[in-house]
């Protein structure tokens, strides 16, 4: 019993990755190498992320939502966003179009993501005869955090990879990409400050990844228009 | 839960260098090691990334092999049902380990119980239960009984303010009854106790209310699993007895090389009952023991002066073995020297001092004409009559023949020695009863009637020793140097009732047979310890303590559910993703076969 809640929280957090790849036209093109490029510069990015936290970071014994501290771990947040760069940019990727590259880095990235911060309390925990409703929330949040990625490299390869943008989007790219950069600090200041239960955090998630999805989608669309 | 990880990284990152912050970060990352030298070559920061990296996985596995263990919603420490055979006849719970869904009271009745657990307070224990499933032998797949917190130990007279005396004296009655009845049965599942607490309580009102609704506990509709892991209980190779004796020698005569007469004072301070771990026993026979060691400190006192020590030894004995018809004492007497056996003048055996208003009892196997015993009765009598406390003659036959041993005076007795049994039980009690049980709590012992106990055989032991029979003297009056010592008694009464005696659990050197031993030590000349082997009429088994871990599970066909919603979900995420990307053709497509190609044969 306690195998196959494993094997069900585990399909709802890898799952989606891997219909993702399978479905679009990303595996016809085997941008498979992009994404494990991907992986490991987001592995990289956690561990320079891990150290500047360390070093800038007052550890309180306490939950309570500190604002300072709030504030440099969400500027140490945007190291995220330093990575991503990277790898839309710096890796040498052969031909494939822009637009599948940045579903292959925001796939790869979302999957190192998960598999880093999900996979081991999902082996420790979900094997246990405990039933608790931890492990199906945490799956839903994996989901969100796809949707998230995806949007988060969409509008980071409209932002540094193509040149010619229609120049009224572009504060609305910068002011979307910023929001999407942030949204781990909103998800802790809304779990540690306003006190929210893990079911309403996911929920709210769920409900701003979908959102910021269509919004990056509309976005790439309108600015794919004047490119023939 | 996941934040555990996240913050094990940062708490292993606190061992910061004290090195002055770099203008630019070079990869410094050695984490465990305070030293660092600021003129590192690429090749050393390279080779202390690899060891930090190795250090991190270490610390994740050994976190992860940490986390594994325990995650029960709920763990009790829970007290077995004793197992023990007499001769070759199976008693007690015969099982030790526990994996079963729970239920609890409310169940319909003659539903199968094989595979469950029943949870059952001691105020829902009722007769019909009792008698089908533990008298009859009904197939039951565990028992777990939940005491009362007021019989712990440890709280016993500062928690269960709020139940009433009368209560409390109900309860300990039906828990007295039942413990007979567990104990001579033979019972074929687990049956295990525990003290309710706020966790138990919340649980049980959770299983009452899915019962209530008509939805027990089973593989497919979810509930609360109860598991004991235990290993199956082995037999006790050679469980030990271990009789305490002290000699308080009299003052011999100058040119009188006779053996001086000796008084005997005895109690056994073992115990029996249904769950080992819990039988504290603190009238049967905690209150004996601490009343012998405040005669033993009396006597010391008055014997530690040439010119009031008194004509008479005296033989303080803490014999081990009392439910088993008394095996300690008898063995304890067989190891005796001929001279010294004859030279005893009467033996008192202290039993169930603690009783409290009904009085005491003097109980004697050589016919009440005797002249001895009309002697120690007599003193007996006068003692009590001033001290307001009324004490009865009770006189039973040994039947030599039959190996049941009911008071402890009888051994004495069987070896020709005069010898009577103070107690304030008035019947002889059956085997195994009256042992000291988990419901002899030490709410139900009375200080004061120990007191008077003490008073009671000191007085009329010291105007025997001292010739001063009926002469009106109060040699141990209140207030003076030689009053008896109501904390004294209050402290190792208080002790006694936090410390289970079964003796074929106590090892030769247990904590509570050297402190005995210390003690007797401290008022008497010469303190032996002997040391035996249970008669082999009893046999034992082990595991008497265990831990419960109380587990909430889904049901079968919630993971089934999920299992269905997950696989639904992930296939509508596929057929949306691919028709928006490649097309609505290319979905039916996936579904159709290729077209069967057949080669033409022209």
């Amino acid at each position: 019993m306690t195998m196959f809640h494993f094997f069900n929280c585990a399909i709802l957090t890898f799952g989606p990755h891997a219909v993702y790849y399978s479905a679009t036209p990303l595996s016809e093109y085997d941008t498979l190498g992009t994404s494990v490029k991907t992986g490991v510069v987001y592995l990289v990015t956690a561990l320079v992320k891990l150290v500047c936290l360390a070093t800038f970071l007052k550890v309180s014994e306490s939950d309570i939502f500190d604002p300072s501290q709030e504030l440099l771990k969400a500027l140490i947040g945007f190291i995220d966003v330093a990575g991503l760069y990277f790898a839309l940019t710096q890796l040498t990727h052969r031909n494939i179009s822009q637009n599948h590259k940045f579903q292959a880095v925001g796939l790869g990235w979302a999957f190192a993501d998960s598999v880093l911060h999900r996979l081991a309390p999902l082996w420790v925990g979900a094997r246990g005869l405990e039933f608790t409703w931890d492990y199906i929330l945490q799956g839903l949040e994996a989901n969100a955090n796809l949707m998230l990625s995806l949007s988060l490299a969409a509008l980071g390869s409209l932002m540094w990879l193509r040149k010619n943008k229609p120049k009224t989007l572009i504060p609305i790219i910068y002011a979307c990409a910023g929001f999407v950069a942030t949204m781990p600090s909103i998800t802790s200041y809304l779990r540690w400050g306003l006190g929210w239960h893990l079911p309403e955090v996911v929920a709210f998630q769920l409900f701003t990844s979908l959102i910021m999805a269509l919004v990056s989608w509309q976005l790439f669309s309108a600015c794919q228009k004047p490119s023939a | 839960m996941y934040g555990v990880l996240n913050n094990c990284f940062l708490l292993s990152y606190k061992h910061k260098i004290s090195s002055p912050p770099h203008t630019h970060p070079t990869p410094q990352l050695s984490l465990f090691s305070s030293m660092a030298d600021p003129g590192n070559s690429a090749a050393d920061g390279q080779r202390h990334v690899f060891e930090s990296f190795y250090s991190i996985i270490a610390l994740v596995f050994i976190l992860l092999a940490c986390v594994e263990l325990g995650d029960a919603s709920t763990v009790v420490d829970v007290y077995r049902l004793i197992q023990y055979d007499i001769s070759g006849a199976p008693f007690g719970s015969r099982v030790a380990s526990l994996n079963h869904h729970a239920a609890s009271s409310l169940f319909a009745p003659g539903s199968d119980l094989s595979r469950t657990v029943v949870i059952l307070p001691l105020r829902e224990l009722n007769e019909t239960f009792i008698r089908e499933y533990i008298e009859q032998g009904k197939p039951l797949g565990g028992l777990l009984l939940l005491l009362p917190r007021f019989f712990r130990s440890e709280n016993s007279q500062n928690v269960g303010g709020h139940v009433g005396i009368s209560d409390k004296l109900k309860m300990k009655e039906v828990l007295a009854d039942l413990e007979q009845k567990l104990i001579h049965s033979t019972i074929q599942y687990p049956v295990y106790f525990a003290f309710e607490d706020e966790n138990l309580d919340k649980v049980l009102a959770d299983i009452k209310r899915n019962d209530a609704a008509g939805q027990p506990a089973t593989a497919t509709t979810g509930g609360y699993k109860l598991i004991v892991t235990s290993p199956a209980p082995k037999k006790l190779a050679s469980p030990t007895i271990t009789n305490i004796q002290g000699w308080l020698p009299g003052l011999k005569a100058d040119g009188n090389s006779n053996q001086l007469p000796t008084i005997a004072i005895v109690a056994s301070y073992d115990t029996f009952g249904a769950a080992p771990a819990l039988s504290v026993g603190s009238d049967s026979n905690g209150s004996g023991v601490v009343a012998l060691l405040e005669i033993a400190r009396l006597f010391s006192i008055l014997y530690s002066n040439p010119n009031t020590r008194g004509r008479y030894n005296i033989l303080f004995g803490l014999t081990s073995g009392g439910p088993y018809n008394y095996n300690g004492t008898q063995k304890w007497l067989r190891s005796f020297d001929q001279r010294l056996r004859e030279s005893i003048d009467y033996a008192i055996c202290l039993n169930s001092l603690g009783s409290g208003e009904d009085g005491l009892w003097v109980h004697v196997s050589k016919p009440p004409e005797n002249a001895y015993i009309k002697q120690i009765f007599e003193g007996l009598s006068k003692v009590a009559e001033e001290l307001s406390l009324k004490v009865g003659l009770k006189h039973k036959k040994i039947n030599v023949s039959n190996s049941r041993v009911a008071w402890e005076h009888e051994q004495f007795s069987r070896l020709r020695v005069t010898a009577a049994t103070l107690s304030g039980l008035s019947v002889a009690p059956d085997l195994l009863e009256s042992t000291g049980g988990i419901s002899d709590n030490r709410e139900f012992v009375s200080e004061a009637a120990v007191v008077q106990s003490v008073k009671l055989v000191a007085e009329s032991l010291a105007r025997h020793i001292y010739g001063q029979e009926g002469k009106n003297i109060n040699i141990f009056a209140d207030n003076s140097s030689l009053a008896v010592n109501p904390s004294y008694i209050r402290s190792w009464l208080d002790l006694f009732s936090r410390t289970p005696r079964v003796a074929p659990f106590l090892s030769k050197d247990n904590a509570l047979i050297m402190a005995l031993k210390k003690e007797l030590a401290d008022h008497v000349a010469e303190v032996n310890l002997q040391h035996d082997v249970i008669d082999g009429m009893f046999t034992f088994y082990d595991s008497i303590v265990n831990t419960l871990q109380i587990y909430q599970v889904a049901s079968v066909t919630f993971d089934l559910l999920l299992l269905l919603v997950l696989g639904s979900y992930l296939i509508t995420l596929f057929s949306f993703l691919v028709i928006t990307t490649r097309g609505l053709d290319d979905l039916i497509s996936l579904f159709r076969r290729p077209p069967s190609r057949k080669i033409k044969v022209v």
